[in-house]
């Protein structure tokens, strides 16, 4: 598997994973700002969120219809959807493309719900790597505790119920987030995770991550075409930048 | 022949299963004491002619049955149905969502039915869904991998029916050529007729090879119905017996 640049693609992404409550999408919607108010070319997308495969998700997960693999497979679906209809194209045009969780996410998941690893990892294969994968390493109880403090109505699936690891769905979801932490350390080294320590300030981490986008990718690269003559709003667009960057 | 009226009947005949590939988790393949029998074939090709009649000589000669299908699962078949409607699904997400639907139709009616001893026919198998996705350009690799979760049926038929006559026997019954069944998306040809025989030769190419690693039961459905069919139940009958 080869990443974006070493297929040769003009645009670059940038994925993060991490535990349930590990505060990657926070993390992940400040590099957006950042990187939107630069002036330059971003997009967003979300795991599970095509809209052609969301109602047969939602309906799956409602009506608890979903085993290990067609749990696998719709959420491969939703991917594939996404990644064949926005992804690859964006990055072809030369986009940052912005990935609240990747590939990575159906390793640990569905590996922990029991489907053969080679299987998972088979159904991917069609996608290139990204560029970059933060990873966001929290202690499984500082985890726990942001999820557990902000909702606590768990979902079914969400708290790993259809494994059967506790009639408690409070002790289930942290067995399951705990299998799931030991899945993502194993991968790690493998596919070089950028791992940011998910138990500092957000600023702190925030920090981080911007120093290491900085290092890795040429920005200036991807900055929108500016408009012709008429008003050049660089100016503007640099102060924003600068304000934005002091942590 | 009248099969109802005989009064001996066949206990099935246990033999050994296995999954193409990595199957599906869990399953414990002895239990499965059930037989599936699966019937392949371009639309047209008779095949559900062929289902109904088997399914009426199983039940009268004591076998339960229950049918499956591709697009029929409770889990996508809508979503599937409208996704189609609109053309706008690419050709990995096309494939890994035909996938989702066999796998839930596997393991909530297939599996579950198996192992309560039904002789379950299905309506096409993997191998309609991989032909058409090699058709299209996909790595066979990769669909051996993602069908490797198929169980491995105890038959298959396939249907062979000339495009010629497929075309004839689709104008009989409908007055119009379906835009999948053509392969209109591949962009062969854009006259729908000349598309439709264009597709469908590729198809019947890519069973042939199919057929080489699969190994499936190339039936001549040019016959009779009723031909055909005394064919089949003798073929299901061997089956049954665990010849």
């Amino acid at each position: 598997m080869k990443t974006f640049a070493e297929l040769n693609f003009p645009g670059r992404l940038i994925a993060v994973e991490g535990l349930d409550g590990s505060g990657k999408s926070t993390q992940i919607y400040l590099l957006k700002r950042w990187l939107e108010l630069q002036g330059l070319k971003v997009y967003f997308s979300e795991w599970n969120s095509s809209e052609l495969v969301k109602a047969a998700t939602s309906k799956g997960k409602k009506r608890e219809l979903l085993t290990p693999t067609t749990f696998s497979l719709i959420h491969a679906t939703d991917f594939a959807d996404r990644y064949e209809r926005h992804l690859v194209p964006l990055l072809r045009a030369g986009y940052i493309v912005l990935c609240d969780r990747y590939i990575f996410t159906a390793f640990a998941r569905d590996v922990v719900r029991g489907c053969p690893p080679e299987w998972v990892r088979g159904l991917y294969n069609f996608a290139a790597l990204p560029d970059l994968t933060f990873f966001f390493k929290s202690d499984l109880e500082v985890s726990l505790k942001r999820i557990l403090d902000g909702r606590p109505q768990l979902k079914y699936f969400e708290a790993g119920m259809d494994l059967r690891l506790s009639p408690d769905p409070y002790e289930s979801f942290r067995i399951f987030q705990g299998r799931i932490l030991e899945q993502y350390l194993a991968m790690s080294t493998e596919f070089g995770f950028l791992v940011i320590d998910a138990n500092q300030l957000i600023e702190q981490q925030q920090a981080v991550v911007r120093e290491l986008v900085t290092q890795r990718l040429r920005l200036m690269d991807f900055r929108r075409a500016e408009r012709p003559p008429p008003k050049p709003p660089a100016e503007t667009h640099k102060k924003s930048k600068e304000e934005v960057s002091a942590p | 022949m009248k099969a109802a009226v005989k009064n001996h009947i066949v206990v099935p005949h246990q033999t050994e299963r296995r999954f193409y590939g990595h199957g599906i988790p869990g399953v414990d393949l002895e239990q499965l004491a059930g037989k599936l029998i699966v019937v392949e074939g371009a639309d047209g090709s008779g095949r559900s002619t062929q289902i109904a009649k088997l399914v009426e000589w199983l039940e009268g000669t004591g076998h339960a049955t229950v049918q499956v299908g591709l697009k029929r699962s409770t889990l996508v078949s809508e979503e599937l149905e409208r996704a189609q409607e609109g053309n706008i699904l690419s050709r990995t997400t096309f494939s890994l969502f035909y996938a989702t639907d066999f796998a839930d139709q596997l393991e909530n009616i297939i599996l579950p039915a198996l192992k309560a001893g039904f002789v379950v026919l299905a309506d096409r198998y993997i191998y309609t869904l991989m032909a058409r996705d090699l058709v299209r350009g996909m790595d066979e690799t990769w669909l051996k991998n993602l069908y490797g979760i198929a169980l491995e049926p105890d038959a298959v038929f396939y249907l062979n029916v000339p495009p010629e006559e497929l075309v004839q026997r689709t104008f009989a019954k409908n007055a119009a050529l379906d835009y999948w069944e053509s392969g209109m998306d591949l962009g062969l040809s854009r006259d729908l007729f000349d598309s439709f025989m264009k597709y469908q030769i590729t198809m019947q190419k890519t069973f042939r090879r199919l057929q080489t690693t699969y190994g499936f039961t190339i039936v001549d459905g040019l016959r009779s119905a009723d031909a055909i069919n005394e064919d089949l139940q003798k073929k299901t009958g061997a089956v049954l017996a665990g010849k």
